[in-house]
């Protein structure tokens, strides 16, 4: 529906959006997957001096095609510095990454993420999911931090069938009395419906916008869990012909991440 | 210290700080070795079945492919490091080959999805108790090899609180003996073996590494034995030009196995991309649950060939390599 003309897929739609949110000049974690597509775009547009890091070492590389892993050539390809996994979480754990951007597969109204296990007995899943990864430590530790994901209400839950990774936890104070740094937390949701924040108070998730041909009705119908609306919600731009172009011939010109979103084009 | 909370998590290696030493002072007489052998070699005399096993590089990046095979064809099995692991923990895990695993990131191959079959396994050996799990993170395990490489028993981080990964975790949370704030403690791990491959070794075992360390400087320097691939060995002259190289010095090392593209199918930064195509046939053969492609793959790429160099034969050998150091290279100048 977010794209009934097929002109672009959910995720050139959603990189797209998520692009132009990326702050230039700052420090940003991007996990594996739509993340470092958003970002690789990001960098060939609003924000080229993002500085980009790696948790398996990979410190401000060159824009240059899609990694396709934490890890590969292209996340130290003229970068500034090869590091290692302890050096990366370790700027995250000093406070040098202002952003933090990640998946999951489900979240809950505080932004807390599970990508541990579907079901509710942890020796004897539903579904096993990777674990953590480095996401624990992404959103534990980076002052921002965005995540992307596909919705619906399988996905937006009230309860998370398990906290891999804290959002605000319970609520207002919730991370601080954990342990966990203060004034961290979930800032923006990214999803192929809408954009989301959470509200200052309530700590929350609040509908922020919604992207091109969804209506707020559709947004509540596929959420689990109540979510705040506020009296306006403005509609994001349409991927322009550039972002779509750099995505495609310059950013994953091989499809490996733009292919996912093929088979849901007019979902 | 005040134990706050605590994970209720096993912990899967139990080697101490002292148990430790006492291997590095053995370890410490073999330093000046000459430490070139084949493969098979290395394995016999420094891999033991159920060893707490430890491998370097990460997810689809500089993995010791030629090590792994191999030890699948041997069929031993381990109890395994598994942060940042994709391909090869799949590997271990579609033949049954380990036994307990510290989980930062399993089950995945990134860009390339879940594999079906692999997950179905894995949900009914859990079920059974046939596998054992303990819940953690990259970022945690990656410290808890940095804690055992300083010589220590546990390392303070400011991850893991509030969540269930903590939970089914074996971490403890304390209040700092001196602040009085929460903090997390993570255990050191202390590893049976660590296989890493690398660009360039001398005989000695000193290793340059091109791209990214993930903690390879670390998993080196936490466990007991090491066996170091490589693409190529290089003569100390070469090492003694520019120490400040020297990701890995000599003296951790007990084995030096020349592989050239050891890393295949995976990335090896500088010299050849991943093969995408045949991550894909592999992503593909998982796509089947039941499991029936995956044992054709197996046949066809481990089982079924006597050693790597016939596997990167069956890959498309040099040609493909070539086309590989290509893609590698092709944003380079």
């Amino acid at each position: 529906m977010a794209s009934n003309d097929k002109k672009y897929n959910n995720i050139e739609l959603m990189a797209s959006v998520a692009s132009r949110y990326l702050e230039d000049g700052k420090v940003m974690f991007a996990g594996t997957g739509i993340p470092m597509l958003a970002a690789s775009l990001a960098q060939k547009t609003s924000a080229p001096n993002l500085v980009l890091v790696y948790e398996a070492g990979g410190i401000s590389p060159a824009a240059s095609m899609l990694p396709l892993s934490v890890a590969d050539s292209r996340t130290t390809y003229r970068a500034i510095c090869n590091a290692s996994m302890p050096e990366a979480m370790e700027m995250n754990q000093k406070g040098l990454v202002t952003y933090a951007f990640l998946g999951g597969a489900q979240i809950d109204p505080y932004g807390n993420l599970n990508s541990t296990i579907i079901g509710t007995d942890y020796y004897n899943p539903k579904v096993r999911l990777p674990g953590s990864g480095g996401a624990n430590e992404l959103g534990s530790l980076a002052w921002k931090t965005l995540i992307i994901m596909n919705h619906s209400r399988k996905r937006f839950v009230e309860k998370v069938d398990f906290i891999t990774t804290p959002g605000y936890l319970d609520g207002p104070g919730g991370r601080e009395r954990a342990g966990l740094p203060p004034g961290t937390g979930p800032h923006l949701v990214f999803t192929e419906l809408g954009l989301f924040d959470f509200d200052e108070k309530t700590k929350r998730m609040r509908l922020k916008s919604v992207l091109p041909g969804v209506t707020v009705e559709k947004v509540v119908s596929e959420t689990g869990f109540q979510l705040i609306i506020p009296e306006t919600v403005p509609v994001e731009d349409e991927p322009t012909k550039e972002e779509l172009r750099l995505l495609r011939e310059e950013v994953d010109p091989w499809r490996v991440v733009l292919r996912r979103g093929d088979n849901n084009a007019q979902e | 210290m005040e134990v706050v909370e605590q994970g209720m998590g096993q912990l899967f290696s139990r080697t101490t700080p002292d148990d430790f030493r006492k291997a590095m002072l053995e370890k410490a007489d073999t330093m000046n070795n000459d430490k070139r052998m084949d493969l098979k070699e290395a394995i016999k005399r420094f891999v033991k079945n159920g060893d707490y096993l430890s491998i370097g590089g990460c997810s689809i990046v500089r993995l010791p492919m030629a090590f792994i095979h191999e030890v699948i064809r041997q069929g031993l099995r381990f109890r395994m490091a598994a942060g940042t692991r994709t391909f090869d923990i799949d590997l271990f895990l579609d033949n049954d080959r380990v036994l307990e695993i510290d989980i930062g990131y399993i089950l995945g191959l990134e860009m390339l999805g879940i594999p079906q079959a692999t997950r179905n396994r894995v949900r009914d050996r859990l079920k059974k108790g046939d596998l054992k799990f303990c819940e953690w993170s990259n970022g945690t395990m990656a410290w808890r090899h940095k804690a055992a490489a300083m010589g220590v028993p546990f390392i303070p981080v400011r991850t893991l609180a509030g969540t269930d990964s903590f939970k089914f975790s074996g971490a403890k949370k304390v209040k700092c003996p001196f602040t009085g704030e929460l903090v997390v403690l993570v255990p050191a791990l202390y590893c049976d073996v660590s296989v890493i491959h690398v660009h360039r070794a001398d005989k000695y075992g000193n290793c340059q590494i091109d791209g990214m360390l993930n903690e390879d400087v670390e998993k080196a320097r936490s466990a007991k034995r090491v066996i170091i691939t490589t693409e190529k060995i290089i003569d100390t002259d070469e090492i003694r030009k520019d120490g400040s190289r020297t990701i890995i010095p000599q003296f951790y090392v007990d084995a030096v196995v020349e592989v050239p593209y050891g890393a295949f199918p995976t990335n090896m930064p500088n010299l050849y991309y991943l093969d995408l195509d045949h991550l894909q046939i592999y992503a593909d053969a998982a796509k089947d649950v039941s499991g029936k492609a995956l044992e054709n793959y197996y046949i066809e790429y481990i089982y079924g060939v006597k050693d790597f160099a016939e596997y990167l034969e069956k890959c498309g050998g040099k040609h493909r390599l070539n086309e590989l150091r290509g893609i590698e290279l092709m944003e380079r100048n």
